[in-house]
Order: C-alpha cells, then structure tokens, then sequence
C-alpha cells in the first residue's frame, strides 16, 4: 500500500520541470541531496513511531533509560549530528555550483527578463537574440549572466540546476550544464506580476557539433518572425 | 491565591541570547553583500586572507564575544533550581537560551572563515 501510494506520489515528479529528473551536475547535486533528506526523515520517522509505540506497549526500557538520557541523545546529540552532515554537505554542493573565475572562461550567454519575456543573447553573434527559446551546446559548463529589465524576476532551468535571482541594475551569474542534449523547461521563479505563471521558456540542448549551425538558424528564424 | 509577579527585564532577558544572535545574522549579511559590492574579495590583505573575510571574521568575533559576555552575565548565582519561583526559574532559562545562542553563532556563521563569499 505505502510503496504503491509512493509509486503514484512519484509519477507526478516526471516532465519537464523535474528536479528529480536532473540531467546536469548542479541539479543532480540538488537531488541527491534530497534523496538524502527524504531517506534520511523516513528512517528517524519510523525510529520516533517505533518509541513512541515502545512507550505504550513496553515502556520498561525507555523508563530505565530515563528522560534525561532520552533527551540529551535523541534530543540534542542526535539531531546535532544530522544537521551538521546536511549542512556540511549542503555547503559542498553550493560550492560547486559557483561560477568562479577559470582558465578557459564558459561561455557566457545573458538572460535578461522583462515582464513577461525571457531574451537570450549570445557571445560572438552581434548581440542576436532569441526569446523564450535558450539554445546551448551540450556537455560544457555555460556561464548565464542574468539580469531583468524592470522588476525582480528568477531564472531557472528545474532540470539543469539551481535557480538565480534576475535584479534590475545587477548582473548574477550560474554556472549549468546539460549532460546531453534534449528540451528541458524553464521559469521564471520569482513572482513578478499578473503574467508570472506564463513566464517560461524552453531550453534546446544541442549536439555541441551542431551547436553553431542550430543557433544560427533560430536566430534568423527569430529575426523573421 | 498568591500573586506572581514577572517583571518585564526577565522576559527580555529570556530573548537576549538569540537577539544578538539576529543582529549578528543581519550584520554579516548586509556586511557581506556590501562588501561584495565594493570588490573586498579581491584585495588581498595577507597570505590569501582578503579585506571581506577579515571584515566578516570580525563582526562574527565581536558578536560571539557579546554572546560569551551576556551568558556569564546571566549565569545564576545559585545552582538550585528554583523552578518554584517563577523569577529563579526565567533566570534559569535565559541562562540556557544564552548558551545555546552562542553554541547557534559558532555554528551557524562558522561558514564565513572557509566559503567563497561572492559570485
Ligand atoms: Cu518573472
């Protein structure tokens, strides 16, 4: 029964804006860590019901060991160890998913939102543009300088990795990657207005082969439109 | 029917702890992203160690040290319980919560000596 109800309850977690379905290194971090997390809060979850039970059915033992026991271990030292491993590894992952300074620098492609569009420009194409569609080549880490034009927005890509806010006036960076081609789903997530739901964009990972040609073939056909 | 009377310092001391606990946590991060504006990750003071981290180490020892300051200043003076009378006992307790929100500063901003603070 549970494993069938968490078989539906999982189902749901497919598509593409799946953070469970990460194709990249930063969003793979992301969900192992919560694989992590989930794993981690069954087991003390079971570990507190079986006391709990215990407390009722044989409350010998847990009366020998005494509250004090019970709540310096189970209260302080236990829950101290856990978060400590969350934290220590939660601050690993963060990071690697800095888009430090390196020799040969990413590609940088600019995101800038604008109530309620996403424009793509990218390096070496006389500042072209695409809107809403994000084209990259596969398999390299790619820089995205991200900024908006008029109020808070955030990028992010579910399926590739964490999200990063776009501030007027500022320019952050994220460092993502996709391991091989495919359309993943992106939003906007941070809510900026009546449009905000319908602020998304598609990303198209291409073969990096291919990259050159693909790119400048949207880039006309946006230019057409 | 006898009559207790808290006085409103007790109750504030019961928070002070983790009041300088939060102005620690707002003055590292408004310190933090101001000197991320003005570029102190890159000016190297001494073997690596940069003007931000030595600014952020700063204010995170300033605040521990008040924190140390507060807890054996409300360390009580007897080591009876007291939880019969209600002032003995908040007195206890502001005790403990000073602890533990230094035990939370050392723990929670220990990040500032060893993680990269900007990009
Ligand atoms: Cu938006």
């Amino acid at each position: 029964m549970a494993a069938l109800g968490s078989a539906l309850a999982l189902s749901a977690c497919a598509g593409p804006l799946s953070t469970l379905q990460p194709e990249g290194p930063s969003a793979r971090g992301a969900a192992m860590l919560w694989w992590i997390m989930l794993a981690g809060s069954a087991v003390i979850f079971a570990l507190v019901s079986a006391m709990l039970v215990l407390a009722y059915a044989r409350p010998g033992p847990l009366r020998a060991a005494g509250p004090k026991t019970i709540m310096v271990w189970g209260g302080l030292v236990f829950p101290g160890i856990v978060l400590t491993a969350l934290v220590v590894a939660a601050f690993a992952l963060g990071e690697r998913m800095l888009a430090t300074p390196r020799d040969p620098a990413p590609m940088r492609i600019e995101a800038i939102a604008e109530r309620w569009i996403w424009t793509f420009r990218y390096p070496g194409t006389d500042g072209s543009e695409t809107r809403n569609r994000l084209h990259i080549p596969a398999g390299q880490d790619i820089d995205f300088v991200v900024t908006s034009g008029d109020v808070i927005h955030a990028f992010w890509i579910p399926r590739l990795g964490g999200k990063i806010d776009a501030i007027p006036g500022r320019e952050n960076i994220v460092r993502l990657r996709a391991d091989r081609p495919g359309v993943y789903g992106g939003v906007c997530a941070e809510y900026c207005g009546e449009g905000h739901a319908v602020m998304r964009f598609t990303v198209e990972a291409h073969e990096e082969a291919d990259y050159e040609a693909r790119l400048a073939a949207a880039i006309a056909e946006e230019s057409a439109r | 029917m006898s009559e207790v009377t808290v006085q409103g310092r007790q109750l504030v001391l019961l928070a002070a702890g983790f009041i300088v606990w939060s102005v620690a946590f707002v003055a590292l991060y408004a310190m933090l992203s101001v000197g991320c504006a003005y570029g102190w990750d890159r000016i190297d003071l001494a073997g690596g160690l940069t003007l931000q981290r030595v600014q952020l180490i700063v204010i995170f020892l300033v605040h521990l040290g008040a924190g140390l300051w507060l807890a054996r200043a409300l360390r009580p003076a007897s080591t009876s319980r007291g939880d019969d009378h209600p002032a003995q006992f908040l007195r206890h307790a502001a005790y403990g919560t000073a602890v533990a929100a230094v035990a939370a500063t050392a723990f929670t901003f220990a990040g500032i000596f060893a993680l990269t603070s900007c990009y």
